[in-house]
């Protein structure tokens, strides 16, 4: 079968229109992390996390109201999955005092509950801190990485087009996480394994990225009189239909993970959906017409 | 085809490598399969027979995260701030200040404690010496050893106490039974214990923490506890006459509050209760017992006694503690515990016990019975001889277990503590009195328990996913590329098999994440054919013979499939050496998927392409 192939799109053509698609998403999702923020996990700020499972159903606010009695201050209730609540409070006071007090509530809150603790998370405040500051290096160690080795395979405009597109992708799932929280049905609070999915993003948009960037840097030896757009546009669409495949695996993958994988790692394959989906759609709109741009400005500064 | 022959012995290679670390995995879960199908009679019985068989390949299988097979993962860390205050002698206000001070300049920088007391003291008072406290002549501190010296020998002590602390904590869980726990150090001041397959978290956690601190003292004088009794219910009530007045100030401009004031005055059993302590304490004054306190209220009644003022109401040296047992429940069916006059010096404690074991008393109550070493003996038995007919509080961890009045001298050294919840519970306590004291209480500062029956939903959350990834993915690669997309699904087959191959062979650990790793990689793999293919059907375009597209579509995708590769390997990396845990497994599989596919996407389909066109003159659809 051959869907994409000897297409003849014209992406560098049409890149204004891109820049205009991308330029309202970033400013979309800034403007939902400056005023809406990310919702940090358990992870970087502490606290404690009950999954609680009964054969009754319980209503997330009926069980945060009988909860709010017995531990003094309303806790966060969500469903988890099926017959399942998260329960998380502060990370303050006992740990068993706190478990106890919560099952011992909902088993009187709910007749025939039979409440049983199936999950417990709990960090504590330095703990968290410490977590805190290891994912922030390695979200700095990828990243600078991940440029270094691009600035040493490829000649610097390739290097910008790559970060660019990689800011880009993160700037835009973070912004979906930050926008999107609360208003989907499952968790998409910031945690370690949000973190290593936000590392596979960059991993995978790089992926993505330089193989269209390889297809560049191999018709410029061998098309050395066409124009420097028309070539990487004969680049991008020689290298569409391996682009949508790869992309359609990938993506069919992260789908299964995100309906199969379980309530655990909906949110760490939530987000592997957008990145690959925004990445994709990055190394074709976004990263190889900022290269033509600082082409045609160096040409244009040269005359 | 020259050089096939090189490539297809690595493959076998590889292959047979796999085979051979994936074999005891496969074994164990055979045998796991038997043990699950047998009767309970049959199924002691086989595990007693092949004990050595059963113990033997598990060690070798593949291991399953905390996440999948339930358990319990807990960090803990020793309180450097109460370790400094143990070995200190002559603590005085200033090192109390400076201590407070360090604990907070410690949690605001992130610095090591030892370094902030140390810091904070020099800040103070340039001139003075950190010796006068921590006097030491075991480890040569005396009165002449500079701050540095002290400053290495707290730091000496805290590793040390880090290394007991360990030690201590692998005896208590041998002693309470655990399958395959691991026990490691994090860092300079944490433990990371992992207990596969626990039920009782809450037994766990006070096992981990508990310190043992086992102590006897002398309780305080009845009549002196009586009256400071009512001298601190007086401060209150001056307290209270005080806000009254107050809010009588208040009331004027207030008429509505001034109502419900009125309300109260008008019902004079209802004057009691304003009252602060009060309120949540039923003052006694019986014996050594001081007060009568709902577990609800213990931490507003500690804060209410904490107070300066109330403090020096107290006899001198003497302490307030509760009662391990509750005496009773109160209306709402909640424990009441008696409140205890104790004497602050510790006359004797746990470090004199030899022996310890779980007994029963003559009404079938669990106590634990215990018996010291001759200094021991011979202090606890001045110390009975001295008390007869009053009482001597066994306090541990800070509570007070029982307070027996002393009948007589008692000589050998036998002792016993009373008031245990259950035989569980002194059994723990047994334990953690034989494994010893730790060097300074530890905290949890991190706990993560997965109950089984969410670790087995796991599991198979994951092998689904896998499944229906595979699936779609193979039926995809077939679909699109015709007889090349089988030969892909094969390199995906074998890739497959390597992964959990270098898993075993590294003896990684497969967590959640790290299936997801596995599922992910599914999808990327076929990305290196996928390149290889489009190269191919371009080569093809332009003329080429099959045979020539083959080699020049292989060639030519190398260094896009070797670039693309390289960064997301980069970021296993990353992951594999800033994260913990889950994530690590996901950074391992994600590594071991990226070489593993590179391998069978270049090297197994090629065999297959050169088996089917330059030996069988076939020729290969690319869809």
């Amino acid at each position: 079968m051959r869907i994409f192939e000897n297409t003849k799109f014209n992406f560098i053509g049409n890149r204004r229109k891109a820049y205009v698609v991308s330029g309202i998403l970033l400013l979309l999702s800034i403007g939902s992390l400056i005023a809406r923020g990310l919702e940090l996990g358990i992870d970087f700020q502490g606290g404690m996390e009950f999954v609680v499972e009964s054969p009754v159903e319980l209503e997330p606010v009926a069980v945060r109201g009988q909860l709010a009695t017995v531990l003094g201050s309303e806790p966060e209730v969500k469903t988890f999955g099926v017959g399942q609540v998260l329960i998380r409070t502060p990370a303050e006071g006992d740990i068993s005092d706190i478990q106890n007090r919560i099952v011992e509530g909902i088993a009187e809150g709910f007749a025939g509950s039979n409440p049983q603790v199936i999950k417990t998370d709990v960090v504590g405040p330095r703990f968290a801190e410490d977590l805190k500051q290891g994912a922030i290096w390695a979200v700095l160690g990828g990243l600078l990485v991940v440029f270094v080795y691009i600035l040493l395979r490829f000649e610097w405009r390739f290097g910008v087009g790559a970060v660019t597109a990689l800011f880009h992708d993160v700037t835009i799932t973070l912004g979906i996480f930050s926008a999107a929280s609360g208003v989907l049905p499952f968790s998409l609070q910031i945690d370690q394994a949000i973190i290593a999915a936000f590392l596979t993003i960059v991993g995978y948009s790089l992926n993505d990225t330089v193989v269209v960037f390889d297809r560049i840097r191999e018709y410029s030896n061998l098309f050395k009189t066409e124009a420097y757009d028309k070539l990487v546009n004969r680049s991008i669409n020689n290298t569409l239909s391996r682009t949508i495949v790869t992309s359609g695996t990938t993506l069919l993958v992260v789908v299964v993970l995100f309906i199969f994988g379980g309530e655990v790692l909906r949110g760490f394959a939530f987000g592997l959906i957008l990145g690959v989906t925004i990445g994709t759609y990055s190394s074709v709109f976004v990263a190889s017409p900022v290269v033509v741009e600082l082409r045609a400005r160096a040409k244009a500064a040269r005359r | 085809m020259q050089g096939n022959g090189f490539k297809i012995a690595l493959l076998a290679f590889f292959f047979a490598l796999s085979a051979w670390y994936l074999y005891p995995s496969a074994r164990n879960y055979f045998i796991q399969q038997r043990i699950n199908g047998l009767e309970e009679q049959e199924r002691v019985e086989y595990e007693r027979e092949n004990l050595q068989k059963i113990r033997n390949v598990k060690e070798d299988a593949l291991k399953l995260g905390l996440d999948l097979q339930g358990g319990m993962h807990v960090t803990m860390e020793v309180r450097t701030d109460a370790l400094i205050r143990e070995l200190a002698t002559d603590v005085d206000q200033t090192f109390e200040e400076v201590l407070t001070a360090a604990r907070v300049l410690s949690d605001e920088t992130g610095n090591s404690i030892i370094d902030a007391f140390v810091m904070e003291f020099e800040r103070r008072d340039p001139d003075a010496r950190l010796s006068r406290y921590f006097r030491d002549s075991d480890a040569g501190i005396t009165r002449r050893s500079t701050n540095a010296e002290v400053s290495q020998y707290l730091l000496d002590q805290a590793d040390n106490a880090i290394n007991r602390a360990i030690s201590i904590i692998r005896d208590r869980v041998d002693r309470y039974g655990v399958t395959e726990p691991s026990i490691q150090k994090q860092g300079t001041r944490r433990v990371v214990v992992e207990l596969p397959g626990i039920d009782d978290p809450e037994r766990v956690r006070n096992l981990l923490k508990g310190t043992a601190r086992l102590e006897f003292h002398l309780m305080a004088e009845p009549d002196e506890l009586l009256r400071s009794l009512e001298r601190v219910i007086d401060h209150y009530n001056v307290v209270v006459e005080m806000t009254m007045v107050e809010d009588e100030e208040e009331d004027d401009a207030e008429a509505d509050s001034a109502l419900a004031t009125e309300d109260l005055f008008a019902e004079p059993e209802e004057d009691e209760p304003t009252n602060p302590l009060l309120e949540v304490m039923q003052p006694l004054g019986q014996g050594v017992v001081f007060g009568l306190v709902s577990e609800q209220d213990t931490a507003r009644v500690r804060e209410l006694l904490s107070v300066p003022a109330v403090r020096e109401a107290l006899p001198i040296g003497v302490d307030l503690l509760y009662e391990a047992n509750p005496v009773g429940l109160t209306e709402d069916g909640l424990e009441m515990y008696y409140l205890l006059g104790v004497r602050d010096q510790i006359e004797l404690s746990g470090e004199v016990i030899t022996s310890a074991r779980v007994d029963f008393d003559e009404l079938n109550l669990p106590e634990v019975t215990m018996v010291m070493n001759s200094e021991g003996s011979r202090t606890w038995a001045r110390l009975t001889g001295a008390n007869v007919d009053k009482n001597i509080a066994i306090v541990l961890d800070g509570v007070v277990y029982s307070y027996p009045t002393v009948i007589n001298r008692i000589v050998g050294g036998r002792s016993s503590i009373t008031g245990l919840d259950s035989r569980e519970e002194a059994q723990d306590v047994v334990t953690v009195l034989m494994s010893g004291a730790l060097p300074a209480p530890v905290d949890i500062v991190e706990e993560r328990t997965v109950g089984p029956s969410l670790g087995k939903a796991s599991i198979r959350a994951g092998f689904i996913s896998i499944m229906v990834g595979l699936g779609l993915v193979a039926i995809f690669m077939i679909f699109y590329y015709r007889t090349a997309g089988l030969v892909a699904d094969l390199a995906l087959l074998f890739n497959i098999i390597f992964i959990f191959g270098i898993l075993a062979a590294f003896k990684a650990t497969l967590t959640l994440p790290g299936i997801a790793g596995i599922v992910l990689t599914i999808g990327m793999a076929v990305d290196a054919n996928v390149l290889i293919f489009e190269r191919i059907r371009e080569e093809r375009a332009t003329g080429k013979t099959l045979k020539a597209a083959i080699d020049a579509g292989y060639s030519k995708a190398f260094s896009a499939i070797f670039d693309a590769n390289v960064t997301t390997f980069f970021v296993g990396a990353i992951l594999y050496s800033f994260g913990v845990g889950p994530i690590q497994g996901f950074a391992v599989t994600l590594m071991a998927g990226i070489l593993s596919s590179l391998f069978t996407a270049i090297i197994v389909s090629r065999i297959v392409f050169d088996y089917m066109v330059v030996k069988r003159r076939m020729s290969v659809s690319y869809g």
